[in-house]
């Protein structure tokens, strides 16, 4: 089964969209640092391919849901070792396509009987001149559908997050790779989740707060 | 392996008791060239050359993007700029007079215009087949060469609609192009290959769009970490400014670093590598090239349908939209070459990166697609025979090929000599491996697909049925300066992408790199690449 | 790079030499060693039994022998030229599968393609039996020839005043038919047999050179391959009907053999899962590729109908719009044509977009015979409404008159057909042994 939206609670809805709109309160945080910040969660760093799946499976089998693995390319075989569902892209994808097509029929169907013009002695309604447009909107429809769908999945455009903050953290976009457990994962444990993390191989470990609070 | 001490071997070999040496045979040649070119066929050769990491491909990618840029880049930009203006003030002077401009008359009154439409529109097409197609068939080498001829697609695309959206004159009403509700209650007519056109260019322009920026998120992304790091760290320069004394002067603008992580910042919407984003990006990125791959062949399909739903003999025949698909590749693929093979000298350490096994690939594309448009003309012509039908055989005959009577046969064997002949000597191994061989045939391929397109609409209109219909066509001024403006323009567009933009998909060559593999297999040297 | 060292600009790149990567004879033979430990390259897994194909071979061939008997007894009791036709539907089909498997194999040389070795060798195997075809078009040229014309109306004595036909006779006339006949044999031939004959030297010797012999004779043959199948359907198909004419014609033939080809060889890599062969060698992940291969020649072959119908429905000028109005017109070949058009392009299409349909051996198995039962359905469009056009108008039985002429026709050259290709299947080892990317296709994966 490829992964369904889950229809959020109240209070997750909230917790998300203070994400994006500052003036939404935060939930309370469950961990606060000893700098008096709420934690985001505990980040790990790899620098080789095979170290990064191998924790990832690890942490996998830990039972963590909501982690992450940053890694400066897509790794094949990684949503297996994270235990990710296959996504309903390509079923909206199809979704759009198929209104897209439905779209681009009715325009012209409506537009063609709504103002008749005679071409060669063509019929006015025939299927054989349609298909044309039919199919670029079709794609047309698709392709934002693809792009934007992914973007919005991805809870993107979001210009802030607290692991920004971390210097170590930018080399992700180089050639480093980082597994990072939220706080708001319910088996987090500050203690228990750095020893998971020590004892799969990480070259660092650090507690990444939420600097924005 | 031997059980000789191999300094026992050297000994013997000097003392020549021994070969002088390994002489690979045919099944095990060494590489050649830069390292490329395995001739192994139990080996994949290697995608990125001189053992890169992933760093160095980001500061090979980066540094040209963050670097001041060389001096034959203000050079070449001067000039092509220059050009692009000289075309703009054509297009201009076009819309203000009139499109008399042009050399057009009532015999031949489709010429250049839409010649350089379907030049450039095709030109369009490598950069979708190389990231849609090439991806579907997983052909790994793309990595190195999608992104610049996505690039290369959308300058080309821009370029094309320039011309058929000034040939229609008054382009003040080209809104009428588009169902747009208005006053008059009309609609377009949908049953007109030229608004099947509008819909499709637009799509493919909208969409290569799209896919170019997808691709770009995660490089665009590293370029704003790297700017960010640099400000963090406070190494960041201020904007200076070379004078040609000699001299720097320090512009009141916020630091480039400051611009970039603002400006790659937005366009990177945040991209921060997580995997869970990846997964979706790749299902995206998959969909995508799923869908461009008809859509390439939709649009240039749709292209050839304005020439073969009519009845003109040379332009209505059933071969044409696969014909034209074909052609729009090979010239897609010259163009590529035609810009790549000089950037990757002038920038040296892409030369690790843009192989000469990308630069033979993209030969065989072209011998390929160039058998593919000769097969098409060798069609043509023999159903053109076969058809018994006079007039289209006198379309091709009499109108194109026999130098005693058709007034272009020039420009018909221009085309075939660039087209069909030209590309043959890339079934030698030692052309295709020449860069500037391969340079050479593409320039060559280039120039003959203008000609196609010219041949096609040009000779089959200045004959028609009757000999009162007959007529010639004569570009003026305006005609060259405009075609030699939309290079222009291209170029510019091309030099600023150098300039600004990740020119190689960073995040893409990391993945198809050896150190991306999760399970390493822990054989002998050589054995895994 | 550590975080504390900044990305500044202009780092020079350190100069390094790429490693020459090649595998020495000794390397090579290590690999083959171990590939030949793997678990999917048992013996018993990659080969049939003796006389396991013995069974389905008898039938096969007693159902081909049957079925031409009707055949020629519909002959003489319904029509010949009905069934010629019916006949000429079943090996039209035929030789589209031996040629698209011909033309995939070159491809996949060509491409240096890693995920098909697996594979290639019942491409291979289909693509042998293009002489079969061969002698049995030989027996059809040898009756139109004899009979004076009996589909292939340019033969006959009656046609010989038409203007068309004379202006067309230097290209439509016996003599160089014979020609051009004798020379897509020898083509075929010839370019069958290297690629068949080096794949199992190869199995034998494990020369990695051979693998680059096939490529490069991949090349050229590529190009006789286009030429010789274009005219091959302009001789076959298209003058049925002398006065129609097509480019197209030539690329509408070859999508047919691409599509059916690549259906065929899913069928019989069904058929040997199902007798428990090829576990880890031909996987759920092979089948996925193969199903999007049928998936994209189901759009090509819409896209090259689609433009040729659409090119001459648009132009409407005569001479080609016949061709479309017999085959759109009465008889059920308006239906046909629907059938086409939503059987052999919507619905597959449809179906074929769902990844687990793909994925799924028996789903995917099922598509692929469908598919090969539209090609057949599309050679019926193509040839059946040619033999009651004209002056045998009246001899018309209606759809469903002689139906069973046109079956058994259908089915004799497939029967045969299928014959050949079951002992060829079951005469080798059922995979290339010794490819060098045997390796990648036994690790083959989608990833995405």
């Amino acid at each position: 089964m490829p992964e369904l939206p889950k229809i959020p609670s109240v209070s997750e809805m909230m917790a998300l969209a203070s994400d994006y709109m500052p003036f939404i309160p935060k939930p309370a945080p469950r961990y606060v640092s000893e700098a008096g910040k709420p934690v985001h969660g505990i980040i790990a760093q790899f620098s080789k391919t095979p170290a990064v799946v191998h924790a990832a499976e690890r942490v996998r089998d830990a039972g963590y849901t909501k982690w992450d693995v940053m890694t400066p390319f897509p790794i094949h075989g990684m949503e297996e070792s994270m235990g990710i569902k296959r996504t309903i892209l390509p079923a909206i994808a199809a979704g759009a396509a198929i209104t897209g097509v439905a779209g681009a029929l009715a325009m012209q169907f409506f537009m063609n009987s709504d103002y008749n013009i005679v071409v060669q002695g063509k019929p006015f309604l025939a299927w054989e001149p349609f298909t044309p447009i039919t199919f670029e909107l079709g794609i047309l429809v698709t392709a934002f559908t693809c792009l934007f769908g992914m973007l919005a999945l991805n809870g993107l455009p979001r210009f802030h997050h607290p692991l920004f903050a971390r210097d170590r953290f930018l080399s992700v976009s180089d050639d480093t790779f980082f597994i990072c457990i939220e706080a708001s994962d319910p088996n987090f444990d500050p203690a228990r989740t750095r020893a998971l993390l020590e004892s799969v191989g990480a070259e660092s470990i650090e507690l990444v707060e939420d600097e924005d609070r | 392996m031997s059980s000789i001490h191999p300094d026992k071997v050297t000994a013997e070999r000097l003392a020549g008791l021994r070969e002088a040496a390994h002489t690979p045979g045919r099944d095990e040649g060494p590489s050649l060239g830069d390292g490329s070119l395995v001739e192994d066929p139990a080996i994949r050769p290697p995608l990125v050359l001189s053992q890169r990491t992933h760093s160095e491909v980001t500061q090979i990618v980066c540094g040209y993007a963050e670097d001041p840029p060389p001096k034959w880049w203000f050079i070449a930009i001067t000039i092509s700029s220059t050009v692009a203006a000289v075309g703009t003030g054509m297009i201009l002077y076009l819309i203000i007079t009139g499109v008399g401009v042009w050399g057009l008359n009532n015999q031949v009154d489709w010429a250049w215009d839409i010649t350089n439409f379907v030049f450039w529109i095709g030109i369009g097409h490598a950069g979708t087949l190389i990231s849609a197609i090439l991806c579907l068939l997983k052909q790994r080498w793309r990595t190195a060469v999608n992104r610049s001829a996505e690039a290369m697609t959308i300058f080309a695309v821009i370029c094309a609609g320039i011309f058929p959206g000034i040939h229609v004159g008054r382009v003040w009403f080209a809104w009428m192009l588009f169902p747009i509700p208005n006053s008059n209650g009309i609609w377009p007519n949908f049953r007109s290959p030229l608004l099947w056109d509008v819909f499709a260019v637009s799509t493919y322009a909208t969409v290569s769009l799209l896919f170019w920026y997808m691709g770009m998120i995660p490089d665009v992304a590293t370029l704003r970490d790297r700017a960010d790091r640099r400000l963090r760290l406070g190494v960041s320069k201020p904007f200076m400014v070379a004078l040609p004394g000699g001299r720097e002067v320090q512009l009141p603008l916020p630091k480039p670093d400051t611009l970039r992580a603002y400006i790659y910042g937005l366009m990177s919407l945040g991209w921060r590598f997580s995997s869970r984003h990846w997964h979706r990006y790749e299902a995206a990125y998959l969909v995508l090239a799923g869908i461009s791959t008809p859509l390439v062949l939709s649009v240039h399909s749709i292209v050839s349908f304005d020439f073969a739903t009519s009845i003109l003999p040379g332009w209505h025949t059933t071969i044409v939209p696969p014909y034209f698909v074909a052609g729009a590749i090979f010239g897609g693929f010259a163009m590529v070459l035609f810009l790549l093979i000089p950037l990757r000298a002038l920038l040296p350490n892409f030369k690790d990166l843009l192989t000469i096994r990308h630069i033979e690939n993209m030969a065989k594309i072209i011998l390929v697609t160039g058998m593919m448009v000769g097969f098409a003309y060798s069609m043509e012509f023999f159903i053109a025979w076969y058809s018994a039908n006079k007039f289209e055989f006198e379309a091709f005959a009499n109108n194109r090929v026999n130098p005693r009577v058709a007034p272009y046969w020039w420009a018909y064997w221009t085309m075939i000599g660039c087209n069909v002949l030209s590309p043959q000597v890339f079934w030698f191994k030692k052309v295709r491996q020449n860069p500037w061989a391969v340079w050479v045939v593409a320039i060559f391929v280039t120039v003959g697909m203008w000609f196609e397109r010219f041949v096609i609409i040009v000779t089959s209109l200045h004959r028609a049925f009757l000999p009162g219909e007959w007529g010639m066509f004569y570009p003026t001024w305006v005609d060259i300066l405009t075609f030699a403006g939309s290079c222009g323009i291209f170029l510019t567009l091309f030099l600023l992408f150098v300039k600004f933009l990740p020119v190689f998909a960073m995040a893409e060559l990391k993945a198809v790199m050896p150190d991306a593999d999760p399970h390493p297999h822990d054989d002998d040297h050589g054995e895994d690449h | 790079m550590s975080q504390t060292q900044a990305p500044a600009t202009s780092i020079p790149i350190p100069e390094r030499e790429t490693p020459r990567a090649y595998l020495t004879e000794a390397q090579w033979r290590k690999r083959l060693d171990k590939l030949a430990a793997h678990p999917a390259m048992r013996h018993d897994n990659i080969h049939l039994p003796e006389g396991a194909t013995t069974k389905l071979s008898g039938l096969l061939l007693i159902a081909g022998a049957a079925a031409l008997v009707i055949t020629i007894l519909g002959a003489f009791a319904i029509n010949a030229r009905h069934a010629l036709a019916a006949f000429e539907v079943g090996l039209f089909t035929c030789v589209a599968m031996s040629l698209g498997a011909l033309f995939l194999t070159m491809v996949f040389h060509s491409l240096n393609a890693g995920w098909t070795s697996t594979v290639r060798r019942q491409f291979e195997n289909v693509a042998s039996l293009l002489p079969v075809c061969w002698v049995m078009l030989l027996g059809v040229v040898l009756i139109e020839v004899l009979g004076g014309g009996i589909l292939l109306t340019w033969l006959s004595e009656e046609m010989a005043g038409d203007h068309l036909l004379e202006q067309k006779s230097p290209f439509l006339n016996v003599g160089f038919f014979g020609v051009r006949f004798l020379i897509y044999g020898l083509v075929w031939l010839v370019l069958s047999q290297i690629m068949v004959r080096t794949s199992l030297k190869q199995d034998e010797t494990g020369q990695r050179g051979l693998t680059r012999v096939m490529r490069f004779n991949s090349g050229w043959g590529l190009l006789v391959f286009a030429l010789t199948t274009a005219f091959f359907a302009f001789d076959f198909l298209m003058a049925l009907d002398f006065r129609f004419f097509s480019t197209m014609w030539g690329v509408y033939f070859f999508a047919s053999a691409a599509l059916a080809s690549v259906s065929v060889v899913v069928l019989v890599l069904a058929v040997l899962k199902g007798m428990g062969r090829l576990t880890g060698a031909v996987t759920e992940e092979h089948f996925h590729d193969l199903g999007k291969l049928i998936l994209s020649f189901t759009v090509f072959w819409a896209y090259i109908a689609f433009s040729q119908y659409f090119l001459i429905w648009y132009s409407n000028i005569p001479e080609e719009t016949a061709w479309y109005v017999y085959r759109t017109g009465e008889g059920g070949y308006k239906a046909l044509f629907l059938v086409l058009a939503f059987g052999h392009f919507v619905a597959p299409f449809c179906i074929l977009l769902f990844r687990k349909v793909k994925r799924i051996t028996g789903l995917l198995a099922f598509m692929a015979a469908y598919m090969i039962a539209m090609t057949v359905a599309d050679m019926i469009w193509i040839v059946r409404p040619m033999v009651y056009v004209g002056e045998h108008a009246s001899e018309n039985p209606g759809v469903w008159g002689g139906i069973w002429l046109d079956a058994a026709g259908i089915v004799a050259p497939l029967c045969i057909w299928g014959f050949f290709l079951v002992r060829a299947v079951g005469a080798s080892p059922l995979i290339p042994l010794k490819d060098p990317m045997l390796h990648e296709a036994l690790a083959h994966k989608n990833y995405v």
